[in-house]
């Protein structure tokens, strides 16, 4: 089915992350523990499939002159929506998230769907890609945020997982370098799976 | 269809009427989460309160709750302690006293201000002072909490908008707050002397000086900086603690004369200057 494919594509064979190699730079300042990963994965789950949404259900009224602008005012709304309702409900996360959430406008996944699926696509379909493009992102930044709190600060979540055995955490992982050799080893593994990605 | 995208009538109209639906979601969000942002930014400032009381509790909730149990919001108006009661002038009401933290650099114009939260239970008396300043990139700030004769440090916890992580946002880390514990802000003299961040380590035995941080020279310059300037400004209520804390330990030796007595009750009401009873 073509509709399932919209979301489980993105989840696989074509990442934005691993394999259109987008969003890297929130990817790696994000990725530190798991909570703000995945606040943040689901703040651009939620930005991704309404920008398509939006944009697909205007696609016929938008003077192509201006497209890229409108595709800018809805992006950023949806991102200070995000950004505003964190602050209110999630006081924490936000802080520790800070400018990465405004940083959504700049992801490049977000506009790069809206550009290449939304405006030629009908609204339901386009919705799922949103989604399925959101949630590619998520995965990833989940399975790096996975491995650098594990070792980085021994916990998952916050709550102690190795740390209780005398694990000292490792501060390298906190570092930036590693989120990039993490996604580096996670483009590895995910090629040596899918052949025809490697390049001769 | 007649209607020509591309004319600039259309598209004149269509990004009018794009704004105002945009302006107009956006408006509707920003005012009817304000409350609970503002909530939360309150709630952030308690629990900093708390912390610097050593009472961060296990949660920003317990911290908030304790908060509003325990502590008596404050302003120094001229000199005199005054709490700050709500419209029924029975509970405390800390808004006032929290709104001041916002802009603490603008107070050193009206200095006849000042905010100040105090801690009292089991005999135990705190009083917490807020201080802001700057550090390398961007602001930090600070609660300092004193002991009851207005010259020991019982805690401190600092924040900071941007320092560099692992140099300057060490400040912010347990092990460097710890040291201003004991630490104290007037010398043996009576002079305030404030608390110094010294680069190569603390003269071991001062009472007066903490470590500075390693690679972030800048940052710790900007808290000595905030220490003095932010502490300075309480300066004469800081003296009117000491004098009282002075007078009870002698009325516990039972040896003041009533003069002396008088002199400190009138320190400790109306003198806002330097009094020096310490000396006597």
């Amino acid at each position: 089915m073509k509709l399932n494919s919209n979301i489980t594509a993105p989840l696989g064979g074509n990442n934005p992350v691993v394999v259109q190699i987008l969003g890297i730079c929130s990817a790696l300042a994000v990725t530190v523990k798991l909570e703000p990963a995945v606040v943040m994965g689901l703040s651009v789950i939620f930005v991704t499939a309404f920008a398509n949404l939006v944009m697909s259900l205007l696609r016929n009224g938008i003077p192509s002159r201006i497209r890229i602008i409108v595709q800018l005012v809805v992006i950023a709304t949806l991102v200070i929506l995000v950004d505003q309702v964190l602050r209110a409900f999630a006081y924490d996360v936000s802080k520790q998230l800070s400018v990465y959430v405004g940083l959504i406008i700049t992801n490049c996944i977000v506009m790069g769907r809206v550009e290449a699926y939304a405006l030629g696509h009908k609204p339901w379909e386009s919705l799922l890609d949103g989604i399925g493009n959101g949630l590619g992102y998520a995965l990833i930044l989940v399975i790096v945020a996975f491995f650098r709190e594990l070792f980085g600060s021994g916990t998952l979540f916050g709550i102690d997982i190795i740390a209780r055995f005398g694990y000292v955490g490792n501060s390298l992982m906190l570092f930036p370098p590693m989120a990039l050799i993490i996604v580096g080893c996670i483009i590895w593994v995910h090629r040596s799976f899918n052949k025809d990605l490697q390049e001769k | 269809m007649a209607i020509n995208k591309n004319s600039n009538a259309y598209i004149i109209m269509y990004t009018v009427v794009m704004v105002v639906v945009v302006a107009t979601l956006l408006t509707f969000a920003a005012t009817s989460l304000k409350d609970r942002q503002n909530a939360n930014a309150e709630n952030e400032k308690k629990s900093a309160i708390m912390a610097a009381l050593g009472m961060a509790g296990g949660s920003t909730e317990q911290a908030v709750k304790d908060f509003d149990e325990m502590i008596v919001p404050a302003l120094i108006v001229d000199g005199v302690f005054t709490p700050q009661y709500d419209e029924t002038g029975e509970a405390y009401d800390a808004k006032p006293v929290l709104d001041k933290l916002a802009d603490l650099k603008g107070l050193a114009a009206a200095e006849n201000e000042l905010p100040i939260f105090k801690y009292e239970k089991d005999d135990a008396v705190r009083y917490v002072i807020p201080v802001s300043g700057k550090g390398l990139w961007d602001s930090i700030w600070g609660y300092i909490a004193l002991k009851e004769d207005g010259n020991t440090i019982a805690g401190a916890v600092f924040g900071h908008k941007g320092e560099t992580p692992g140099l300057g946002a060490e400040i912010a880390t347990p092990a460097h707050q710890s040291e201003y514990v004991d630490q104290q802000l007037f010398d043996d003299n009576g002079n305030f002397v404030s608390v110094k961040l010294v680069k190569g380590g603390a003269t071991p035995g001062s009472k007066h000086e903490v470590d500075a941080i390693t690679g972030g020279t800048k940052t710790s310059d900007g808290v000595t900086l905030m220490l003095k300037n932010g502490l300075s400004k309480y300066e004469g209520f800081l003296r009117t603690l000491s004098a009282t804390a002075a007078e009870d330990t002698t009325l516990a030796d039972d040896a003041v004369s009533e003069p002396a007595l008088d002199e400190a009750f009138d320190a400790e009401t109306i003198d806002v200057k330097p009094t020096n009873v310490e000396e006597e």
